[in-house]
């Protein structure tokens, strides 16, 4: 047959395939592209940012159209770096490009929600009751409360309206304050920075009711308390900017091409100029594949690393072989701005074997010397030295010139010229009592504490063969010196810190019969050699580094930057860490230059415009002082996770220091820390302080002596003592812009078991009748479940702190709110702005706390009215409450003191609180501000012209009441507005103010760095239109210029501004006898502790498969900022869709663990489901866990616990140190924020092994009703 | 059902069915009965699907079967816990689509629009995508108009039928009420419990199967092997949902 028909004649085959046929043109549908294009067809584009809790402050372009969020880009238009210097942008990462996604997610928190079985109490209680007493009704019926607080995270969420969530919020907190007392209202919010004026609403409302806002940077572990100890300041750093001025950056623990994303260009383009980078992590990071050189000690060694880098850096850069010179740049350095001159007073110590050696004790003070070396003003707070003709000399900027009375004889001389205070002569100051002396100069034998031999199971040690194992005795020039009154003088031998600092890094110097290392070989501490057999690092690495790291500074003055990140911080002993890292920068002149420094970027995120907001946020306008509270201690008392403590004080006391004085548990520091003063306390009394009070005036005493009496005679008992009497529990508990139990909840299963009273996984026992129970505190023989009434959170979407919450409430999301964010990363201050209203029925921060504040007001009438009350506050950092307690450790409860408020106990002071009026004062600006004036940082100036000019910009209230005629705070904005008109550096005349009070202080003229701008008053509108710089201010270290970057230190250097510390220099020895006692007054490696949680567990629970203990680690991740985006399906799409844990090939192939297999890791604290990444990157011995990975998101159950496999923290438990609790002592004092307790979390070990059976616990629990289930 | 049929009109029972979706809460409640009768009246839907819905309301009512009446706040308990969070039976319809991705807002825009061109302007408090307010929207189109909208979200109405049926809830009968307004059959969509998590991200051997010609199995047409997506879909619809409760 033909095939003729068979063949088309008009038409041709246009499908034609080309490139051998790999190619082929297709006609599909492309309508899709539509979408690509009406993207640029929006109606408009809002500038906001991201207020999220990571530092990154980016600029982002939303794009809106019908209302709608289409999508999000960079904003590009960052004011211009100067010559030379990359420009900033673009800045942001793939987390805050899928934000838009979030916005209209099933996820979101879209109505007020509450917990169901609370609400059908509440709607019966209220059909008869008035509010406060229909809460009254329910929380004081065992039952009914226990009802909804064991059902706590099971779900059972109903929608209600916002009339009534304000209106249970408000009668909780009328019925707390009345009952209890208002600091039994506890709010959570951390990093401000990060939307300060939606921190601020709910500081604001709860400062103006009494309640406590709780510190968030202790209790994160990223507040690094070498910070405070050194500097007296709390993490000031460069900005990003200056890594580019840098010429050698070690990135120590800091990840950053990971972590700091926007910012990491600038650490790839130095590089470019020749600039050497080195990494030190334990894991084949992302940052090590970016550096020259990468370091991977033992996790949790570091410490002993960065003693033999300054070990070697001491030897070749101070004390040279073959006549080598000492570098004359470091040597002024640290004679100048360092405490390195300064004399430390020793004492005699009598070693166990009998032999007699002496021990560094405090720093000689003027008030020791016969006359005082002439100081009427604080003789005891001011520190001395030598200067080059032997003579005892008093050099300017001790702490004691900081504070005293107005027009005294040394005001003006706190400042670091190198003068004389006495005489006000030029000074050059010996930095080693050897200078131009006869090298016969009498030396001394001195004992340093030594950690480094101790046995661990987990982490190799470094026995020494000295006489005592744990005391290194070393060889130092020493000097006598006759102290105390004309004819009562006694001897006593000095030596300078210089001198003891080199002893103790036993660094040979040429001393007669000299203890000292005899090269760098020598097995000896600190040298490179004997780091290896702790860290497993190789000594040539140590020794190439620090001497490239030393040349370089030597070479640039300074420009040597070490990048550190809270890895390195969440140990232990992570001040050890963090000083052996920054004495390598101290001894290197590299603090306050440019290009080098101290980079901490973890979780603070400079909140730039501090002093503005303080004002607004903690209602300063109004009363003073607000309630604040360090978290860890917090917590650690009222999740009652001190009654599981396992770390005895005799592991961590100082082998020279007397241990029957040290003995007790931890909890017992804490309370004595409390009880003098030197932390704060919430709840304060076990007395509900409205009570105290009126106690007080019903017997006609003022209320603080009535206070100082029934405190001596026990009367009145300070809560701390008895955290688990009901009169103690915290009641109500607010969070927002927080995930508290789903991300940074320490000892996560402690707070689900005793704060919240509901299932949980704890498998240990508490201490019990037979273990050391605590001194100072009343024991209960069964710890409360339960202690929260309420719990209340704010946030946008269902995360699970919301899960376990009894109040939720939808929160606007960062394109629906306007608010204000900063970052240490970069010196711009940001917007975030309303690009769409607030989706389904959600509501500003601020919008919701004025809700509450308006309902508060209506509801308390008839139960609370105008009231007083006493306020406790601890001595205070930059007050002059820091100069409280010079010598010994007295508490005034062991009669060793008499109760001084202020002096050796808490400050006390009678607040009143217009409990009516709470929404009117929240609206408007009060009249503190006008009459008190502004300040921070202990400087202070009058702020009646921005007073004035906020009510011409806002309006002022002009209805009838107690705030008419005060400026308007009405909105967001208003508050923005607050802040950036009171803030020296958004407000040019305020900076100069600023400058002018320090000059005061300093008697030096500091103007100049900011007049040039005194016009300039960066408004709310200005930032939406740009990114604005901020202006420089005392209220940080680093100026803002033309011609250098913000680095932090630079006023201290270049201003001659002293360091806020005890001797006004950066410190390398701490002289406070907690320091002392505890082994910490110089710097030393110390092994990680033992936590003990694996071994009652590992083995008794056997699944059939084969178990190891791994170190725990927790490192921020890649495709989430902590919890947030980690229930986003597209990014957990780049990793495992789910809660993962990486571990070595080594430790998996050990227990038949492959890749992707699920595994469990459990301890006594809890037990955690994931996924397993088996990986070369990992080094055996540690497992690690991305932080903050939900539960909330392909979870399965765990074997262990039979609950849902928990968070990262469920194997976690909060440990306190002693020493973080100092206070009232120089910078060693408390600061909201600055010093205190930390939450570390790295020395904790898990059991890992496989898991047998996967469980999704999808069946409705038995007895709960099911989700819809019927018919 | 045949397509070609000249559809009911079905605009009384689509409000209905819109209003069953709506939150439980008092005033809902209270138009119940009238709901009710609605449906009844108009007889657009099967006897057997009408029975189901009365099932529903009884329940919502608070009724229940005798032994047992069902909570008022039990059943905004289910509500919530089944429609306001999580993913798998969310009632924005973009959700199963687009999930938290990009196109979403497009989509939403899109859809907005289509309602500005039919003269109705969404009312602020909720997104297009909501299914009520699709419904109210499909209510006032044209019997045969309305019936090809149905049809065209007659796949995303079989997942939802298939996840809530899972759940054994009786709001699946709406969404099988809305699948025979479609002019489609309800058919359950097969939920495998734990494999296709692992099944999803476990990557075919790169060249098993595929070739560059020269190589393995020389003329055999290369199979287009398009990954994840569909898994992943269906993993969103599965394990997220199961997590409702922290800790079960």
């Amino acid at each position: 047959m033909s095939h003729f028909l068979d063949r088309l004649n008009y038409f041709s085959q246009p499908r034609e395939a080309f490139s051998d046929g790999h190619g082929v043109t297709t006609g599909e549908d492309r309508a899709w592209e539509d979408a690509y294009r009406d993207r640029w067809a929006h109606d408009k584009t809002v500038r906001s940012t991201h207020g999220v809790n990571c530092t990154g402050s980016c600029s982002w372009k939303i794009y809106v159209k019908g209302g709608i969020v289409t999508w999000e880009t960079q904003q590009t238009d960052y004011p211009r770096t100067r010559w030379d210097m990359p420009n900033h942008e673009p800045r942001g990462c793939s987390r805050g490009a899928s934000y838009s996604w979030y916005l209209y997610s099933a996820n979101r928190v879209k109505y007020p929600l509450v917990r169901g079985r609370l609400l059908k109490s509440w709607r019966a209680a209220r059909v008869a009751l008035q509010p406060v007493e229909a809460w009254a009704s329910i929380v004081e019926n065992d039952d009914k409360r226990r009802e909804y607080q064991q059902v706590r995270g099971l779900g059972g969420f109903v929608r209600s309206s916002w009339d009534e969530v304000n209106e249970m919020v408000a009668a909780a907190n009328v019925y707390t304050i009345k009952k209890h007392g208002p600091d039994r209202i506890i709010g959570f919010s951390p990093i401000p920075a990060m939307s300060m004026v939606s921190y601020a609403a709910g500081s604001r409302y709860l400062s103006l009711i009494g309640g406590v806002c709780m510190s968030f940077y202790d209790w994160y572990c990223d507040l690094p308390p070498a910070s405070p100890q050194i500097w007296g300041e709390q993490t000031d750093v460069p900005e990003s900017a200056d890594w580019y001025n840098s010429s050698f950056i070690i990135a120590w623990g800091s990840n950053v091409p990971q972590t700091r994303t926007p910012d990491a260009h600038f650490f790839t383009e130095v590089r470019y100029k020749g600039t050497k980078t080195v990494a030190v992590t334990p894991d084949y990071s992302e940052v090590a594949k970016l550096s020259d050189i990468w370091l991977h000690p033992k996790q949790g060694t570091d410490a002993a690393v960065a003693m033999a880098m300054g070990h070697v850096i001491l030897k070749e850069f101070y004390f040279p072989d073959g006549g080598g010179e000492r570098s004359a740049y470091f040597d002024d350095y640290v004679r100048r701005y360092t405490d390195m001159p300064m004399l430390v007073m020793l004492k005699k110590h009598t070693l166990p074997g009998g032999e007699v050696i002496t021990v560094p004790d405090r720093y000689l003070r003027a008030s020791d010397l016969d006359g005082s070396m002439g100081q009427v003003n604080n003789p005891e707070w001011k520190t001395l030295a030598v200067d080059q003709a032997g003579e005892v000399v008093l050099p300017n900027g001790a702490i004691g010139f900081r504070w005293g009375p107005e027009g005294r004889a040394d005001q003006g001389k706190w400042n670091l010229e190198a003068k004389e205070a006495h005489h006000g002569e030029e000074v050059k100051l010996k930095l080693s009592l050897l200078e131009g002396e006869d090298p016969d100069t009498e030396t001394a034998r001195v004992g340093f504490p030594y950690f480094g031999g101790i046995v661990t199971e987990h982490f190799s040690n470094n026995v020494q063969k000295n006489a005592a194992d744990d005391v290194l005795v070393r060889t130092v020039p020493v000097r006598r010196l006759m102290l105390g009154k004309a004819g009562e003088a006694v001897e006593a031998l000095v030596a300078t810190v210089f001198d003891l600092q080199v002893a103790n890094y036993g660094v040979a110097r040429g001393l007669k019969g000299e203890l000292a290392a005899k090269n760098f070989d020598d097995d000896t501490p600190y040298t490179p050699a004997w780091q290896e057999r702790i860290t497993g690092t190789p000594r040539d690495q140590v020794i190439t580094v620090a001497r490239q790291f030393a040349e370089n500074a030597h070479k640039t003055q300074g420009k040597s930057m070490v990048i550190i990140g809270a890895a390195m911080n969440h140990w232990y002993h992570s001040d050890m860490n963090y000083r052996g890292v920054i004495n390598m920068l101290m001894m290197c002149g590299c603090i306050g230059k440019s290009g080098g420094g101290w980079a901490h970027y973890v979780g603070q995120e400079k909140l730039r415009p501090q002093t503005g907001w303080t004002a607004l946020a903690f209602a300063l306008d109004w009363i003073r002082p607000p309630r604040q509270m360090n978290s860890t201690s917090f917590y650690y008392a009222h999740t009652d996770q001190w009654r599981y403590e396992k770390l005895g004080m005799e592991e961590i006391v100082s082998p020279l220091a007397d241990k029957k004085l040290y003995g007790g548990s931890m909890i017992d520091y804490n309370v004595r820390a409390e009880r003098m003063g030197w932390l704060p306390s919430a709840p304060q009394l076990q007395t509900n302080p409205l009570q105290v009070v009126r106690d007080a005036q019903a017997a006609g005493v003022d209320p603080k002596d009535h206070a100082v009496s029934a405190l001596k005679s026990g009367a009145l008992k300070m809560s701390c003592t008895d955290p688990d009497h009901p009169s103690n529990w915290p009641r109500n508990l607010f969070v927002w812009r927080s995930n508290l139990l789903g991300s940074s909840g320490k000892g996560h299963e402690y707070f689900l078991k005793h704060l919240l009273g509901t299932s949980n996984g704890v498998q240990g026992k508490d201490m019990g009748k037979e273990e050391a129970r605590p001194k100072e505190v009343v024991w209960h023989e069964k710890a409360p479940e339960g202690k929260l009434d309420l719990l209340v959170t704010l946030d946008f979407r269902m995360s699970t702190t919301c899960l376990y919450s009894d109040i939720v409430l939808p929160t606007a999301t960062w394109y629906e709110k306007n608010d204000l964010n900063t970052s240490d990363m970069h010196p711009f201050i940001h917007p975030l702005s309303t690009a769409v209203d607030p989706a389904w029925q959600s509501k500003s921060d601020w919008d919701i706390y004025k809700g509450f504040a308006k309902k508060f007001s209506e509801v308390c009438v008839g139960h609370l009215g105008v009231e007083r009350e006493l306020v406790l506050t601890p001595l205070m950092h930059d007050s002059p409450s820091e100069l409280a307690q010079p010598f010994e450790v007295k508490d005034w409860k062991r009669g060793e003191c008499e109760l001084i408020p202020g002096k050796t106990a808490p400050n006390m002071a009678v607040v009143e609180r217009d409990y009516p009026n709470v929404y009117k004062r929240f609206t408007a600006l009060g009249p503190l501000m006008g009459k008190v004036g502004n300040g921070g940082k202990g400087i202070a100036w009058n702020t009646q012209t921005e007073v004035k000019q906020l009510g011409e910009l806002s309006g002022l209230v002009t209805a009838e009441g107690a705030t008419r005629g005060m400026p308007k705070i009405e909105t967001d904005i208003d508050a923005a507005e607050v802040v950036l008109m009171l803030a020296p550096e958004t407000n040019g005349h305020v900076a100069v103010k600023a400058w002018q009070a320090l000059g005061k202080q300093t008697g030096r003229d500091h103007t100049h760095l900011a007049v040039h701008r005194e016009d300039e008053k960066i408004r709310f509108r200005d930032i939406q239109a740009q990114p604005r710089k901020i202006i420089s201010s005392p209220t940080w270290s680093g100026i803002e210029s033309e011609t250098v970057s913000y680095n932090a230190g630079y006023t201290n250097v270049h201003e001659m501004i002293p360091w806020r510390t005890l001797t006004g220099r950066q410190q390398f020895y701490m002289d406070h006898p907690w320091m002392v006692a505890f082994g910490e007054g110089f710097t030393s490696y110390r092994p990680p502790v033992n936590l003990r949680t694996t071994a009652g567990i590992q083995g008794t629970k056997p699944n059939g498969n084969p178990e190891i203990a791994l170190n725990f680690i927790t490192p921020h991740q890649k495709w989430g900022i902590h919890s947030t985006y980690t229930d986003n399906l597209l990014l957990l799409t780049l990793s495992r869709g789910g809660p993962c844990v990486w571990m070595s090939e080594d430790d998996a192939r050990s227990v038949g663990i492959v890749d992707n297999d699920w595994i469990e890791l459990f301890n006594i604290n809890g037990a955690i489901a994931a996924r397993a990444v088996v990986s070369q990157r990992v080094n055996p011995g540690m497992v690690m866990m991305y932080h903050a990975q939900e539960k909330i998101v392909n979870t399965p159950g765990s074997e262990i616990t039979g609950q849902r496999g928990g968070i990262h923290n469920s194997v976690t438990r909060a440990v306190l140190k002693p020493t973080h609790m100092i206070g009232g002592y120089a910078q060693f004092s408390y600061g909201f924020n600055y010093y205190g307790t930390i939450g570390t979390n790295r020395d904790e070990f898990v059991v890992v092994r496989k898991m047998n059976k996967v469980d999704w616990l999808d069946t409705p629990v038995s007895g709960q009703p099911a989700a819809a289930a019927h018919a | 059902m045949d397509a070609n049929l000249e559809p009911v009109n079905a605009s009384v029972s689509l409000r209905a069915l819109a209003s069953l979706l709506a939150y439980p809460d008092k005033q809902l409640r209270a138009h119940l009965p009238a709901l009710r009768e609605a449906l009844h009246a108009e007889g657009a839907l099967p006897a057997s699907r009408l029975a189901e819905l009365d099932e529903l309301a009884e329940w919502l009512s608070g009724a229940g079967n005798a032994a047992d009446p069902s909570d008022e706040l039990e059943v905004e308990a289910a509500y919530v816990e089944l429609f306001d969070r999580g993913r798998s039976t969310c009632l924005h319809l973009f959700e199963h689509v687009h999930g938290d991705s990009r196109d979403r807002g497009p989509a939403m825009i899109d859809l907005a629009q289509t309602y500005e061109k039919a003269g109705l302007y969404l009312a602020p408090g909720e997104l297009p995508d909501y299914l009520p307010v699709v419904l109210e929207f499909v209510s006032t189109q044209p019997p045969r108009e309305a019936r090809d909208f149905l049809a065209e979200m007659a796949h995303i109405f079989n997942v939802m039928y298939s996840a809530l049926r899972q759940r054994q809830s009786g709001y699946a009968g709406v969404l099988g009420a809305l699948l025979d307004l479609a002019g489609e059959t309800a058919q359950p969509v097969e939920f495998v419990a734990e494999e296709p998590l692992d099944a999803s991200w476990s990557e075919p051997a790169v060249f098993g199967g595929c070739s560059s010609q020269g190589q393995v199995g020389p003329g055999q047409a290369q199979p287009i092997q398009i990954l994840r997506k569909d898994g992943l879909n269906r993993n969103a619809l599965t394990r997220d949902a199961i997590n409702t409760g922290v800790s079960a």
